[in-house]
């Protein structure tokens, strides 16, 4: 076994950590010492090795999904703060999904993870809703939302999709609630009577899933 | 301490989006997520040896950066904060798990679907058996860093793979700069030991 500093000595020099000095004595060693040259030759070889098949960035798996994941839980610790301020009976949410067909094209070419619709009794506005995050893929494809006084509705614009061909017939469903599963990341749409109509979440593998009820 | 990815013109800084993530801007994040994601799951990769639970920890990271940007100053680059936060993250799994009594990571190290080496080399350029060897030798790599201790990995992680001084290893984990060298040493020992047989052909 090698004195600790000679340790030292041998992985400062492959590391260029030595300033001049000590790196003009270290390399008259290496001159004289041929075990000591050797050792070093093959741990610097295995240095230069480390470093080439170790790369310092690396794809990501489901890239996008990681993104989506990361966005669902913050909202999830947004929502969650929120609980924690409101009152037991100050809640309702509403949701206005434009449509069926509408939402399954939308889901081929952009998802749009939408975060939650909360009402917030202390400011005092009963018809207003948040949305507190969204997030689109497919960035040619843009989400927005506003509400929609009239409707007493948040609606949820996706800008960029392909176009919907002339003769499909849409239908409109109006969802009343959602309800979060923050263990399964799900959320499930309901409408006015109790049906849940849809719910979003991933499958086992971890891929983003829509599931119509 | 690692730098900042470079910028290309005209590209957003990361000044400005954590800027815009401390006042809530979740897009703002969601561009910094993108733009370090790579980088954060190389180091959780590396460290960990698997797959799934570097995914999983690198995802914690940058929850933990979210709820901390708050007490983020500016003073350092975004990244070399956020690599630290990903850095305790994966290293206290590591602990938790030599404590659970899992200390072989072995059993649970899944395969990376590429292979390891071709991400670091040129690829089209190299002929086919030449592409092999380099896969083959990735491989051994990986199996031998799976090996070492979660000590003796986290400095390989952080001077092969990150490139970083000694002082800022030793600032970092945190411990002594002889602590950082002798490990340092017996790391590459014990690598130099589990490749032998590849050493004499390969290296």
């Amino acid at each position: 076994m090698k004195h600790p500093s000679e340790e030292h000595d041998l992985i400062r020099w492959i590391d260029g950590e030595m300033n001049e000095d000590e790196r003009v004595t270290f390399e008259a060693r290496l001159k004289q010492d041929p075990a000591l040259a050797t050792e070093v030759q093959k741990m610097s070889a295995l240095s230069a090795s480390l470093r080439a098949h170790m790369p310092a960035e690396m794809r990501v798996p489901h890239a996008d999904y990681f993104n989506t994941q990361i966005e669902v839980r913050i909202t999830q610790m947004a929502l969650d703060e929120a609980r924690a301020k409101q009152s037991a009976s100050g809640w309702s949410a509403v949701l206005q999904l434009l449509s069926k067909p509408w939402f399954a094209l939308a889901g081929a070419t952009a998802l749009a993870v939408v975060g939650f619709l909360l009402l917030n009794p202390e400011i005092g506005v009963a018809s207003e809703s948040m949305i507190l995050s969204s997030y689109t893929p497919n960035t040619r494809v843009q989400a927005r939302t506003y509400h929609d006084a009239g409707a007493d509705a948040t609606v949820l614009m996706l800008d960029g999709l392909d176009a919907v061909p002339a003769d499909r017939k849409i239908a409109g469903i109006n969802i009343q609630r959602t309800e979060m599963e923050p263990e399964l990341a799900s959320t499930t749409m309901f409408d006015g009577q109790g049906t849940a109509v849809l719910m979003i979440s991933h499958d086992a593998l971890g891929n983003p899933m829509i599931s119509p009820r | 301490m690692p730098a900042s990815a470079s910028t290309d013109p005209g590209e957003v800084s990361d000044l400005d989006l954590v800027k815009r993530s401390q006042a809530g801007d979740t897009r703002a994040f969601d561009v910094l997520v993108t733009r370090y994601r790579g980088r954060i799951y190389a180091m959780t990769y590396h460290l960990i040896q698997n797959e799934t639970e570097a995914w999983d920890l690198a995802q914690e990271a940058f929850i933990k950066a979210w709820r901390a940007l708050p007490t983020f100053k500016h003073d350092a680059g975004f990244y070399t904060w956020l690599y630290r936060i990903a850095h305790n993250v994966s290293y206290d799994w590591l602990r938790k798990k030599r404590i659970q009594g899992d200390g072989e990571f072995d059993d649970e190290r899944t395969e990376h679907r590429v292979a390891v080496g071709a991400e670091a080399t040129p690829k089209g350029d190299l002929a086919p058996d030449t592409a092999l060897r380099n896969a083959e030798l990735g491989q051994r790599i990986q199996e031998a860093i799976a090996k070492l201790s979660p000590e003796h990995r986290q400095v390989i992680v952080l001077r092969e793979v990150e490139g970083l001084a000694y002082e800022e290893i030793a600032a970092l984990i945190p411990c002594s700069l002889g602590t950082v060298m002798s490990r340092l040493f017996y790391a590459r020992k014990k690598l130099q030991e589990q490749l032998h047989d590849v050493y004499e052909t390969s290296l």
